[in-house]
Parts: structure tokens; sequence; C-alpha cells
């Protein structure tokens, strides 16, 4: 039972979070959008985890990237 | 002409009255770029992701507008010099952007005036949380 369940989650597909919402533009100051798409640390997530498609990776780190300019995300958690 | 977004901070201690009084400052400012405003937003006071110039808060303002193409930089110098703005951020937007956020911008407006009361409480009570 127990290694079935590893097989399914190892082959399960991951699907792009915009793709499926058809999200066209991502907006920088959306910070719910981008929230689960940062680490705990404050890191951009990687495609190769979070499933995102290339296209929609690039505008999504461009986007992360201006909400840190503006104080809206972190560039690094506070201690 | 170009279509912008502008993202100011303001400081957080400001009354009203004075953030209108930036509002108006800011318009004159891009008349004098030869830009005028689209739209605007006043997200009002947000926590701030990190410190700027040691304020843990800021008052957000958004801001659509046009503006001569190569006029930019002289416009974030004014942000720069201009006291009450502790932080900016200025994007260029295409045509099509900014035709989707008018867009958006009327369906706001058309839809009951009850729905923005509702999510102005929810704000306030997800500051007292804070």
């Amino acid at each position: 039972m127990k290694n079935q369940r590893k097989k399914r989650t190892l082959f399960m597909q991951k699907i792009c979070r915009f793709c499926s919402e058809k999200i066209q533009y991502i907006d920088f100051f959306d910070t719910k959008l981008l929230k689960p798409l940062i680490s705990e640390r404050g890191k951009i997530v990687p495609s190769r985890i979070s499933g995102n498609c290339a296209r929609h990776q690039r505008q999504m780190t461009e986007a992360i990237k201006r909400a840190r300019s503006i104080a809206l995300l972190p560039f690094s958690v506070e201690h | 002409m170009r279509n912008y977004q502008s993202v100011l901070i303001l400081k957080p201690d400001l009354e009203e009255a004075q953030v209108d009084q930036s509002v108006e400052k800011i318009t004159s400012i891009l008349k004098k770029f030869g830009g005028s405003i689209l739209k605007l937003d006043k997200w009002g006071k947000k926590r701030l992701a990190y410190r700027v110039k040691k304020n843990k808060f800021g008052y957000y303002l958004n801001i659509y507008h046009t503006c001569e193409p190569g006029k930019v930089p002289d416009l974030e110098k004014e942000y720069q010099l201009y006291e009450l703005v502790i932080k900016y951020l200025v994007i260029r937007l295409e045509a099509r952007d900014i035709e989707r956020v008018m867009s958006q911008a009327a369906e706001v407006s058309e839809s009951s005036e009850t729905d923005g009361e509702e999510n102005s409480k929810k704000d306030s009570t997800a500051e007292e949380s804070d």
C-alpha cells in the first residue's frame, strides 16, 4: 500500500498552475498568487518543483522580483 | 506617449489630507513630463516585507499613467527628491496590458458597491490580527 502511494507521487504529472487557470499576465502586486511560489526562506521555487511551464515561470520570476523591489515580498526572511 | 505603472510607498504616518496633497503633487510632476493619470488606486497602509528607511509600514499608491518616453529617469529623480516617498517602482506597460487594466476597472465599478464595503471590513480585521 505504502509502496503504491510512493510510486504514484513519483509519476504524478505536474501541471502549470497559471496555464490551468488561464492567466495571461501575472501582476507583480498579486501577492496571494505569488506567495506559494516562494520558499520559507523567500527563494523562488524552481519550475522542476512547482511544475510551472517555462513561459509562466519566466513571467512569474519577473513578477516576484518586482514585488521584492517594492517591499511586497521579502528578499530574505528577517531574523 | 507610453503607458507606465508607478507604485509609490509613502510614509505610514500620513493623514488623508496629506495623502491627497501628495497625489496632487504627483499629478503636477507627471504633467511636467507630459503625462497624465489614467487610474489611481490607494492600497492604503500595508506592512512592508522588509524595513525601508526604518519604516515597518508604508502607504501604497498605485498609479497607471502616461509619460514621455525619454523622461522616465527624470520622473524617478523627482520621486527620489519628494520627501514623503520612501520607495518607488516605475514599470512600462504594453498597450494590451493597459487595456486589460482599464477593462478590469470598468468591471469593478459596474459591480455593486456593497462588495467594496465588505472588502474594506475584511482588510481592517486583517490589520487588527497583525
